[in-house]
């Protein structure tokens, strides 16, 4: 057997050897968020990736700020305490970079300050002497406002101003920045690779950047925003034939019903969502993304069905071996400013919706977006069974016990016979990442089982070796709002019917809440999560409250 | 279903032969469809879609009129700016963005050959023509450049360059001001700075001998010094970007620094991306296709059948040819997943790594089926694929739109890596083909690339040089010319246009 495409012995992907990120810039920069992002997509690449935070690190061995010097951060003359303190920390730091990458780590971020030349300097020479890759990440900030957002959404919610009085944390914290501008060096040096991002991404100014994985991190970086969004996640309905990947088959009666459920619980519930934050869903747009499946596009069709300006039926018909409806864009409508991948089998647009009918009742249908597109994705496509398609776990089982056992072990890289792994999915759903951390609208992504498992999986940051496990029940929506540091996930329950179990129904607002998947159809073998360790839907809100906990101590100021 | 029985077969310790798959070999399928339309009497949807039948069908092109782009080009003369701008109409032609080039010294020399054929005329286009203290051809240039930024306004379309030196700011905000009068056009400036002598040196010596028409009836030394104080005409006056409110990317010595400066959109990024994977090394690009397989020789499509012994053999000769060919260079060899490339590679003493991507088009209900037994079966759609191939999709496969977005990183990959061998398969190859030859959409899925032959694909800067190594050895002929039509002739072309299209 040949390796895989960027795999080797070593266990490091991609032959790009051990690479270490050293992060520059101010306090309040956004390093930490960069530093966070990055390490949550190299993770879910496969890459072994730690962000090495000095802050935290400092905190942790040393307390709050209130337990330090008073000349601990204000640079310039110190005591001869103070620099045996930082000594220790920064020390402390590197103990820990060498720990990872002995460990067997492929990419350290380390998320320090590193302002001043002399130091990083010689901390890039330590480790290119042992062969490993420098590259040097420098965050750039003239915009005020950037600066003081960060300062008010993060910097003084951490230990550091526990009780403080948030306007005087402010303060304290410019005063702090203050000291640290006059002794900064912005990086000028050549003799390193860099990347120097300025105002998250306004602009973006490369060194010598070498090496594929290298400069997919730069396409990365090129492609994140902190700017607010929703994104949504729903399986396709039921479909005529749910174990098989070829037949392509589409809804079943009860497949019907549900996209139409759909549409009316995703405006409602994007319309009370945004609502609450206090902007008018009439002016945002909202975007949908589906497979190429008929099952996953035809459950994005009532989206565009009760459009008064929509013909009846597709010019596709007079075509009748065409499988494929394709409804008419209508030429008048199309006059978006949206980022568009190269990647959309087809686009449709359309302006405004009269919605139908709507489970509101009396409070009539829900504020409609200022504009619906549906993009299809040919990367979208669910997971491929190769030769087990239309067998049913059991037959998988019974039929290829020798596969059946290797994929239960490992069901994330296994790939059985023309089939795809989840390592495989992964890899042909990266250039939709990207799109996704891109998109600025918000979305609506209607897809399969394995699709959202892997989304999900990056969003919230789970490892790749859980991502078969998860637990996507059809009837749910996900809500995900991108936070600084991690996001805010929901699971709202909106139906129930075929193709989903009635026991154990979850309310709505709980995530997952405990329901019993058994009927709960997955389009095949691979998809389904039987034989392998469910991480059910609470799990991955404990996940998500870790996420917040750990960001509650990222999100101290620095050190 | 055939492929399914003989796939339990191969596999060791299989109890049974598992039920057979979906596909379109049986009466399955159109059972299945028949009862699809009695359940969709049950419909909930006040105007269901068409309901799904048959084997496959046509797939609409995406639309990408939202993303209007004018992209012009900032450098000074032998900076590789028409390389770029070559370079990235072929990339995102293929990903089926309409794109044209508008090429301010194309215009210019279509016209003024247009004016000598008249009136006999020869206009002096030496160095004196680019001196900036050089009134009425200063305002002639500055027409040129208007008349082609309007020709390009007019141009509708989608994506859309610039081609010019458009060195100073003056001239930067007139093109701006212009854009910005049309509604939904993104205009980004994209400079090639270049401070490298050797990289200049070889462009310019390339310019010279390539039979640039302005240098016609000129020696090579002479041409060379009339383009170098060109040049410096243009140095004088030049100005680098530094207008803080340009979209731009500006990239020094091809790649070794690079700045993206409000780069908004994905398209805008996968721009600015793939041009940053751009490089010059000399190298070259193997592409096989696996030896015969057992699924050639009986004529049938898809499956992960082994070789034949005709293909085994191609498999034991592959290594000399490509050892001859290419000598001590470091090589990579690509191959698919599917066992006949693994096998064909087998024996190759290079670093073989396989890549899912390049898994041969799925031909979903139709995998293990022989063309004759699909239009048997179903002759309406096995007519409608011919119609257009390229856009027909099998039922639960895909399209060879389909592989081509699949393919997108793996181009991505080759423009970064050096000598590479991609052991792959017949649609997956043409795609590629089509990509480094710049083959039109329509023409792709009907390139001839035949079993048991080595293509070698040397990318220069206006194209690719093409050798083909044809190993002695019988195979099946697996390619189904478009019926009624010839396949097309490849030209393979490393020449550079000078005149505008249509011209000459």
């Amino acid at each position: 057997m040949v390796a895989p495409l960027y795999t080797t012995a070593s266990g490091l992907l991609f032959h790009a050897g051990k690479i270490l990120v050293i992060t520059i810039g101010l306090p309040a920069r956004g390093k930490t968020h960069i530093s966070r992002a990055l390490e949550r997509y190299l993770r879910w690449m496969g890459v072994k990736t730690q962000v090495i935070s000095l802050g935290d690190y400092r905190r942790k061995t040393l307390g709050g700020a209130q337990k330090l010097p008073p000349d601990y951060f204000t640079l310039g003359e110190k005591s001869k305490e103070t620099i045996a303190l930082r000594k220790k920390t920064s020390d402390g730091c590197e103990k820990l970079i060498w720990d990872y990458f002995e460990a067997g780590g492929q990419v350290v971020i380390y998320d320090a300050n590193n302002g001043t030349k002399a130091a990083r300097q010689a901390l890039a020479e330590k480790f290119d002497k042992s062969g490993i890759h420098v590259v040097m990440l420098e965050s750039l900030c003239d915009n005020k406002e950037i600066i003081e957002a960060n300062i008010r959404g993060v910097k003084i919610s951490s230990p550091d101003y526990r009780g403080w009085d948030p306007d005087k944390a402010v303060e304290d914290y410019y005063h702090r920045i203050r000291d640290h501008e006059k002794y900064y060096e912005t990086l000028e040096e050549t003799t390193w690779p860099f990347i120097r991002i300025i105002n998250v991404g306004e602009k973006i100014i490369l060194n010598n950047i070498q090496g594929y994985l290298q400069s997919r991190i730069v396409f990365f970086l090129m492609n994140i925003h902190n700017k607010f969004r929703t994104i949504y996640f729903a399986r396709s309905g039921q479909s005529l034939i749910e174990h098989s990947y070829k037949a392509d088959s589409d809804l079943s009666p009860a497949g019907w019903e549900y996209a139409e459920r759909l549409k009316e619980y995703v405006l409602e519930r994007r319309a009370k969502s945004l609502e609450q934050r206090g902007i008018n869903p009439k002016e945002r747009k909202l975007v949908i993304w589906t497979s190429t499946r008929r099952r996953a596009h035809h459950t994005a069709w009532p989206f565009f069905v009760s459009a008064p300006q929509m013909p009846q039926q597709p010019a596709a018909k007079s075509n009748p071996p065409s499988s494929d409806a394709v409804p008419p864009t209508s030429p008048t409508l199309t006059s978006t400013t949206l980022p568009l991948s190269p990647s959309s089998s087809s686009i449709k647009s359309i302006s405004s919706i009269k919605s139908a009918r709507s489970s509101r009742g009396s409070k009539g249908p829900a504020p409609l977006p200022s504009q619906i597109k549906v993009v299809e994705k040919p990367q979208m496509l669910e997971i491929n069974p190769g030769i087990w398609d239309g067998l049913n776990p059991d037959q998988a089982k019974k039929y290829y016990p020798e596969d059946w056992d290797r994929f239960v072990k490992d069901p994330y890289s296994f790939r059985a016979p023309r089939a795809e792994s989840y390592h495989d999915l992964s890899v042909r759903l990266e250039p939709i990442l990207i799109e996704l951390e891109r998109e600025q609208e918000d979305l609506l992504i209607i897809g399969h089982a394995s699709v959202i498992r892997c989304l999900l999986a990056y969003l919230i940051g789970l490892p790749a070796s859980e991502i078969p496990a998860i637990e996507i029940a059809r009837g749910d929506l996900l809500e995900v709002v991108p936070a600084s540091y991690g996001v805010h996930s929901h699971a709202f329950h909106f139906w129930d019917g075929p193709g989903r179990s009635k026991d154990g129904v979850a309310d709505e607002g709980d995530v997952g809440g405990g329901v019993k998947d058994a009927n709960n159809f997955y389009e095949n073998y691979a998809e389904d999560t039987k034989g392998k360790r469910k991480v059910a839907t609470e799990e991955y809100a404990a996940v998500v409250a870790e996420a917040a906990r750990v960001a509650e101590v990222v999100n101290a100021p620095g050190h | 279903m055939l492929q399914e029985q003989a796939e339990g077969a191969w596999l060791p310790g299989s109890p049974g032969i598992p039920p057979a798959a979906f596909g379109a070999g049986g009466p399955m399928l159109k059972q299945f469809d028949q009862s699809t339309l009695v359940s969709r009497k049950g419909s909930q949807s006040t105007t269901p879609p068409l309901s799904v039948k048959g084997i496959g069908g046509k797939v609409a092109k995406p639309d990408y009129s939202d993303s209007k782009i004018v992209l012009a080009m900032v450098g000074l003369p032998a900076r590789g700016k028409s390389y770029l701008s070559n370079k990235l109409m072929i990339y995102l032609k293929w990903l089926e963005y309409d794109v044209k080039v508008f090429n301010v010294g194309q215009l210019r020399r279509t016209r003024a050959r247009q004016k000598a054929q008249q009136s006999g005329v020869k206009e002096d286009h030496t160095a004196n023509w680019f001196n900036h203290g050089n009134a009425a051809a200063n305002q002639s240039r500055e027409q040129l450049a208007h008349d082609s930024l309007e020709m390009l306004i007019q141009w509708i379309f989608l994506t859309i360059r610039a081609d010019a030196t458009n060195s100073t700011r003056r001239r930067r905000a007139s093109i701006e001001a212009r854009v910005a009068k049309e509604k939904g056009i993104h205009l980004i400036f994209l400079e090639s700075l270049c401070d490298d002598p050797a990289v200049i040196a070889a462009n310019v010596a390339l310019k010279v001998s390539s039979g640039d028409p302005d240098y016609k009836d000129t020696s090579p030394e002479v041409a060379k010094r009339d383009f170098l104080r060109r040049i410096s005409e243009y140095e004088k006056v030049y100005e680098t970007i530094t207008e803080p409110h340009l979209s731009y990317l500006q990239i020094v010595n091809v790649g070794s620094r690079v700045t993206v400066s409000r780069i908004h959109g994905y398209l805008q990024s996968r721009i600015a991306f793939y041009l940053m994977n751009l490089h010059l090394k000399p190298r070259s690009i193997y592409l096989s296709r696996h030896g015969e397989s057992q699924f050639n020789l009986e004529g049938k499509i898809g499956g992960d059948s082994l070789l034949s012994s005709r293909g085994m053999q191609y498999a034991d000769a592959l290594p000399a040819l490509i050892t001859d060919n290419i000598g001590n260079a470091p090589l990579t060899v690509w191959t698919s997943t599917l066992r006949r490339t693994i096998q064909t590679g087998s024996k190759l003493p290079y670093t073989k790594l396989t890549w899912k991507s390049l898994d041969e088009l799925d031909a979903g209900v139709c995998d293990g089926m022989t063309y004759e037994e699909i239009e048997q079966a179903y002759p309406d759609d096995f007519a409608n694929r011919d119609d257009d191939k390229f856009n027909y999709r099998y039922r639960g496969g895909e399209s060879y739109r389909d592989v081509v977005v699949r393919l997108e990183p793996v181009i991505m990959e080759l423009e970064r890596q050096q000598n590479v061998l991609v052991i792959g398969h017949q649609a997956i190859l043409r795609c590629l083909y089509a990509y480094f030859h710049h083959l039109p959409q329509e023409d792709l899925p009907y390139i001839k690339i035949p079993l048991h032959t080595v293509v070698k694909l040397t990318p220069k800067a206006y194209g690719c040089d093409e050798e083909r190594y044809a190993l002695p050895i019988a195979a099946v002929d697996t390619h189904r010319p478009k019926p009624s039509t010839t396949a097309p002739i490849v030209q393979a072309t490393t020449a550079r246009k000078y005149f505008a299209e249509g011209n000459d």
